[in-house]
């Protein structure tokens, strides 16, 4: 079957997720993880290229997700990467549980990719970075495995989700200061304002 | 308290006290200090002890919600709304807040129930029945997805038996293109989504069962003049998603 996947999440990617979720801090926010598998059978890797900020209320309605998905399908699907995930940030600080919602999205995408990757923020190291330096991205990785049930990876210490550039803490701290969240627009600002890009394709220039 | 400078709020409130010695509003923001500090109990005390003057203060019975919400215990956050809406049934804000706690719950048959009181009560306000719609459409996909997939049947979401559902939630669509004056894109949208639902599962059904392809041609229209309009670099990605919802015709 080959070795346990390794997810590597590019710095784009996961500080668009990050900014996201402090631009909306009063609700839960989602998104979805763009990108590709790689690395040989023994190794599998999972790159996160990138990443498209979802919704900020209404989380659990279908509808605009469905349309979501579609564009994103399309647009992704051009450029050879298709959908390697889902992120979810809890409404609250202290609630680090991977509520059903995310776990209905996840088994969506687990049917095209067996080792799709679920993505909670962890509101507790996102406030430790302010404190201390850190590699690690501030996020707990979830898979499926044979059990068909998600399951928490790394609490044995392993650490199978890596930022590509070990940079990327720095530059997110930075543009956390900078203010730089309030430039993210998600899918839900797009529907309520179509000239806003959901793209995101002005934000780090 | 909205940005955490609790040591300034904290001396905001001993200023306003000196001044307003027996005031209720004072006793709230104190009652409010606590709970942002996660005082739970002490908090949850000095609200029970104000509504001990005036049992009947909306406020400080919203605040009891907020702070059963903001301990995690969601259900208990549910139970004091519903008392609450009992006593308060015109409180718009707290259906809504109530409808949203469900919808996060993935209850949507009771987020349903909420969006129908507010529409009855205001029927002009197009977020309603906008927000009915979209549960709607959830409520047939889950409920039907949990039953298809427990007898074996791999999950798709439009199934079988949620015309009815489907025809409601596009009738709510249309509603709501038609308050707004067939400017809400997210309305658009929905009603391209529900014909097509609804298109899939009359799939070799009586005709009779068919509805007039009318009006999504005409929202599929309204979004493609729309995004023309405002988002023209959207425009082709917004073409080839509206032929994925179009039967192959």
């Amino acid at each position: 079957m080959g070795g346990e996947s390794r997810y590597e999440i590019g710095q784009n990617a996961y500080i668009k997720l990050v900014l996201h979720a402090l631009k909306h801090k009063t609700s839960a926010v989602n998104g979805v993880l763009l990108g590709r598998l790689s690395g040989s059978d023994a190794s599998p890797v999972v790159e996160v290229t990138d990443s498209i900020p979802l919704f900020h209320s209404q989380i659990g309605v279908l509808a605009p997700l469905e349309i979501a998905l579609i564009m994103i399908e399309e647009y992704y699907g051009a450029q050879g990467l298709s959908i390697v995930g889902y992120f979810h940030a809890n409404e609250r600080f202290d609630d680090a549980e991977l509520g059903n919602i995310a776990k209905n999205i996840g088994d969506h995408i687990y049917k095209n990719l067996p080792q799709a990757a679920l993505l909670l923020l962890d509101n507790k190291k996102l406030e430790a970075l302010s404190k201390q330096k850190e590699m690690a991205p501030v996020m707990q990785l979830f898979t499926k495995d044979a059990s068909k049930s998600w399951k928490l990876v790394g609490s044995d210490g392993s650490s199978r989700l890596l930022l590509k550039e070990p940079s990327a803490n720095i530059v997110l701290m930075d543009y956390i200061s900078s203010g730089k969240w309030m430039d993210i627009i998600d899918f839900d600002d797009h529907l309520d304002d179509i000239s806003k890009d959901w793209l995101n394709s002005e934000l780090f220039k | 308290m909205d940005c955490h400078c609790l040591d300034v709020a904290q001396d905001c409130i001993k200023v306003l006290q000196k001044k307003f010695p027996e005031s209720k509003r004072v006793g709230r923001l104190e009652a409010m200090l606590l709970e942002a500090k996660g005082s739970w109990a002490e908090a949850e005390k000095a609200y029970l002890s104000l509504l001990e003057d005036n049992p009947l203060d909306q406020v400080i019975l919203k605040r009891r919600v907020a702070l059963t919400k903001a301990q995690g215990n969601i259900s208990g956050a549910i139970q004091r709304l519903i008392e609450y809406l009992e006593v308060f049934m015109a409180d718009h804000e707290a259906w809504r807040e109530l409808a949203e706690i469900y919808v996060s719950l993935q209850m949507y048959k009771q987020a349903a129930f909420c969006y129908e009181e507010l529409i009855l009560s205001q029927p002009m306000i197009p977020l309603y029945h906008l927000a009915y719609a979209d549960a709607d459409i959830v409520l047939d996909c889950f409920e039907f997805l949990e039953e298809k997939l427990e007898s074996g049947m791999q999950g798709v979401l439009y199934t079988l038996g949620g015309l009815e559902n489907l025809q409601t939630a596009k009738k709510y669509y249309a509603s709501t293109v038609d308050l707004t004056g067939g400017k809400n894109n997210r309305a658009l949208f929905g009603v391209c989504l529900c014909t097509f639902a609804v298109a899939q599962l009359t799939k070799g059904r009586n005709k009779e069962d068919k509805e007039s392809p009318e009006l999504q041609s005409l929202s599929a229209a309204a979004l493609e003049k729309d995004y023309k309009l405002r988002a023209p670099s959207k425009l082709s990605l917004l073409g080839s998603t509206l032929r994925s919802l179009k039967l192959s015709s």
